[in-house]
């Protein structure tokens, strides 16, 4: 009987201790990628099967758009307050409410040009078939209309 | 009246000997009497519980040296199998939420926080 339990309990500590390894090992190097400085460019790398110089050049190209991604929020932040200003309160569309709507768009077309034009620039900087692929996903993810309007109607 | 009984007895008897049974057997009658003699003859086994059923694979079958090996092989592979599906599910959830991630850090429209 103590011999049965002993080899019961074996069988526990067995499976968990093999779990916990396999676990470990798969998960390593997605929780590596998490621990980076900028874990969303490591997923590129890796998603997109980039070499170092490819994922340099990609870095560089990622760092440089963002000071005008930055600047594009702040626009649009501004616009945004802008238009919740004319809202208040309004009961019809006036004509600032107008030229805000209009300028919302124009704010909006110039934001998504910038974005394609730095997510081509990045294709151009993958092999040709990856970047097809990345361009690909990153429109879908992008341009397409989003699920909730699409859920609306 | 002493007299009296074998006299009693002696009729009792021929009227046996003149007695005819009409009455017929019903079907298998003899072995169905065979059957409950030997069920009533035989001594009542009574059902193991669970944890008779339990305590002997435990002290009993477990112990054997290939019920042993096959025990801690069946855990083994299970340990692996679970250990090697949730990691898959725990990396495509993280694979996942990067990619957002990134999508997030490029559209101003998606998430405004730079």
């Amino acid at each position: 009987m103590k011999r049965g339990l002993l080899i019961l309990v074996l069988g526990v500590v067995v499976a968990a201790a093999a779990y916990g390894c396999i676990y470990f090992a798969c998960t390593t190097p997605a929780r590596n990628m998490q621990k980076g400085e900028r874990p969303e460019l490591a997923w590129l790398k890796d998603e997109f099967r980039l070499s170092e110089t490819e994922f340099k050049r990609i870095s560089e190209l990622h760092s440089a758009y963002l000071p005008q991604c930055r600047e594009m929020c702040l626009k649009i932040d501004e616009q945004n307050q802008q238009l919740q200003k004319f809202l208040l309160g309004a009961t019809n569309v006036t004509p600032e409410i107008e030229q805000t709507l209009l300028k919302a768009s124009r704010l909006r077309a110039e934001c998504q040009t910038m974005m394609l034009r730095h997510f081509i620039q990045v294709s151009q900087t993958m092999p040709s078939e990856q970047g097809q692929r990345y361009l690909a996903w990153v429109k879908q993810k992008t341009f397409l209309p989003s699920y909730d309007m699409s859920e609306h109607h | 009246m002493k007299n009296s009984v074998p006299e009693n007895d002696e009729k009792l008897s021929r009227l046996l000997r003149e007695a005819k049974v009409d009455a017929s057997l019903p079907p298998r009658f003899q072995e169905g009497v065979w059957r409950r003699i030997e069920t009533e003859a035989s001594p009542r086994v009574k059902q193991p519980s669970l944890s008779d059923l339990f305590a002997h694979w435990l002290g009993a079958i477990l112990p054997r040296p290939a019920m042993a090996t096959a025990y801690i092989a069946v855990l083994l592979t299970v340990g692996i199998t679970v250990g090697w599906a949730q990691a898959n599910q725990t990396n495509a959830r993280v694979k996942s939420d990067l990619s957002d991630r990134y999508v997030s850090v490029l559209d101003p429209y998606q998430a405004q926080h730079h």
